[in-house]
């Protein structure tokens, strides 16, 4: 497959490195660091959710990793695809703290500026106080996500997509 | 007695969690209360031992929309307090990477936050069904300023480079050069966006506003001048604590400030234009008449007019600080910490932000007292409120709670930045 027919890829990591279990993202961003194709593009993000509507510019696939809050277990890794699912969100209208990146996405599909595909790979966290370190548990998943995300990588980078839930 | 009480307990579009309850016995208005519950967070508290190289990195995490505000005044306080004067290019940067701020937070506010209020959208992810142009230009103005806070920041949110005596690090010419383009592009848009705005049907509502702004000799103001009033305050900013006081009220964690002698007063957009109208360019002012404003301008709703001439106005001012670039000998000048008092004030985009830091021969602080613009302005937005819903007591709830809502929305409260402390009173048996 000659590079200019494959689907420019984008992996997204979210999350703040100093609020404990927060920073899974940036984790799972340093373990993908050089594992990547060279022609997908790997970017971390703490905190402005708007500006992810320009970083997804031009691309036409995401796959975003960020964490999730507790609900079964820590470290327990949940594949979503948006084409089929939806992120939780604030209510309609709320403060501008609570626009995220659920908020962010709808934002940019009706602005025409998402990718058209967009993986989200949440990990369950434990604890989230400023300053904390990542939880066992968290941390370990880090590698298992990474190795998912270069699965899905591959599989988003060609024309076709081959991906199922 | 016929009592009406209309709550709003979770405000939207505004920058942090607070509520309004408004109490309306025997046909008027009997209170109105902005209530701002978001914990205290005790940053003059844990400013104090701290040391003055520490103190802009620590002040930027007050608020994450306007970082610069923050960080301008304590380095004024500082240099005051030290004896040290920042001029010539270093002075420059620090107006350009304001403008930055100025930039990113208005065209967020007049877009995202403001103009579903004039246009019966309930947030700007539903405008954007049907304006999707404007809310692409705010993301294109933001994303200039953010440009510029990165280039002289080192990151838009919570900047690093900013230092006492100057930055850590200053851009060559080139660097600053490659964002003028992305600078012009958005002078051109928010035209528009002034243009845009000024059609909006705005209610015919006015208020007798004791303005406070800086002014400066000759510039609009941003980072420096004197503190002065539409009512005869013309004051040095050191003198703010013997003209100015603030007070606790049970409804909120942000402190009321109040000029002593009068009462509520109003910063801001609305306070600095009418204040420095003389010190905007020919072309600008132009432009806010050609939107409908005169040199004062008492409609708090038409704030959204005057947000985005200063976007205008900033992005002017950037290019042509850009283009008088050179870049200076070194990133900061000498400083060296002594016992003494510091004050500073900066126009923050909701206001004016004041410092004040007690400092120990070594240069730690003993004492901080931060006053940040949403505090100044909430005893005026309650009035505001009592004014506003005055006029529409007779229509059904939801109206007067809209209308509320949108009088709130008018100053841009940034209520994380204000929420301040709370006297715990324990009574013993």
């Amino acid at each position: 497959m000659s590079p200019s027919a494959r689907r420019k890829v984008l992996v997204l990591a979210l999350g703040n490195a100093d609020r404990g279990d927060d920073g899974i993202g940036a984790l799972v961003a340093a373990k993908l660091v050089d594992r990547l194709p060279p022609d997908v593009t790997l970017l971390a993000r703490a905190g402005d959710m708007l500006s992810l509507i320009e970083d997804w510019a031009g691309f036409d696939a995401a796959v975003c990793v960020d964490a999730a809050a507790p609900q079964h277990a820590a470290g327990r890794i949940c594949r979503i695809d948006l084409a089929s699912d939806e992120l939780p969100h604030a209510p309609s209208a709320a403060s501008s703290h609570a626009f995220g990146f659920a908020e962010a996405i709808a934002l940019a599909r009706t602005l025409g500026r998402a990718p058209r595909d967009i993986i989200v790979y949440a990990i369950e966290g434990l604890e989230f106080e400023p300053g904390a370190p990542l939880t066992y548990d968290v941390a370990a998943a880090a590698d298992d996500a990474a190795d998912q995300i270069i699965a899905e990588v591959q599989a988003l980078r060609a024309p076709a997509r081959t991906t199922g839930c | 007695m016929a009592t009406r009480t209309i709550a709003v307990d979770l405000l939207a579009r505004v920058e942090g969690e607070g509520a309004l309850d408004l109490t309306i016995s025997d046909g008027r208005v009997a209170s109105a209360a902005l209530r701002i519950f978001e914990p205290p967070r005790f940053f003059e508290a844990l400013l104090r031992g701290r040391g003055y190289m520490e103190t802009p990195d620590l002040v930027a995490r007050i608020c994450g929309i306007c970082p610069i505000a923050y960080q301008m005044s304590a380095v004024q306080a500082i240099e005051n307090a030290f004896g040290v004067t920042v001029d010539g290019q270093l002075r420059a940067l620090r107006r350009l990477i304001y403008c930055g701020e100025w930039i990113e937070s208005h065209a967020l506010h007049v877009v995202m936050l403001h103009a579903p209020d004039f246009l019966g959208f309930p947030d700007a992810i539903r405008m954007a069904e049907r304006h999707g142009d404007r809310v692409r230009d705010a993301l294109t103005l933001k994303k200039a300023g953010n440009e510029l806070m990165r280039a002289l920041g080192g990151r838009e949110i919570h900047p690093v480079n900013v230092r006492p005596g100057g930055f850590y690090r200053v851009p060559g010419r080139a660097e600053l050069a490659s964002l003028a383009d992305n600078l012009k592009r958005a002078r051109d848009i928010a035209v528009d966006l002034v243009r845009w705005v000024a059609t909006f049907p705005f209610p015919a509502f006015e208020r007798d506003y004791e303005f406070v702004a800086l002014r400066h000799s000759s510039e609009y103001p941003i980072s420096e001048g004197r503190l002065v009033s539409n009512r005869g305050l013309d004051i040095a900013i050191a003198d703010y604590e013997s003209e100015f006081e603030e007070r606790q009220v049970a409804h909120s964690t942000a402190l009321h400030s109040l000029i002593k002698r009068r009462g509520a007063y109003v910063v801001g957009p609305l306070a600095r234009f009418a204040l420095n109208f003389d010190r905007l360019s020919a072309p600008v002012q132009a432009l806010a008449r050609e939107a409908g404003l005169g040199a004062v301008c008492n409609n708090p709703f038409r704030s959204i007019v005057v947000r985005a001439i200063e976007i205008v106005y900033a992005c002017e001012e950037a290019l042509r600080l850009i283009a008088g670039y050179e870049p200076p000998a070194a990133a900061a000048v000498p400083i060296a910490p002594r016992a003494g008092v510091g004050f500073g004030c900066t126009e923050a985009p909701r206001g004016i932000c004041w410092h004040r830091y007690d400092f120990a021969a070594d240069g730690s602080i003993g004492k901080a007292r931060i006053v940040p613009p949403t505090s100044q302005n909430q005893p005026s937005i309650e009035a505001d409120l009592a004014a506003m819903a005055a006029t529409v007591l007779d229509q059904p709830d939801d109206v007067i709670r809209d209308r509320c809502e949108r009088s709130i929305r008018n100053y841009d409260p940034c209520i994380s930045c204000s929420a301040h402390f709370l006297k715990l009173s324990v009574n013993r048996a």
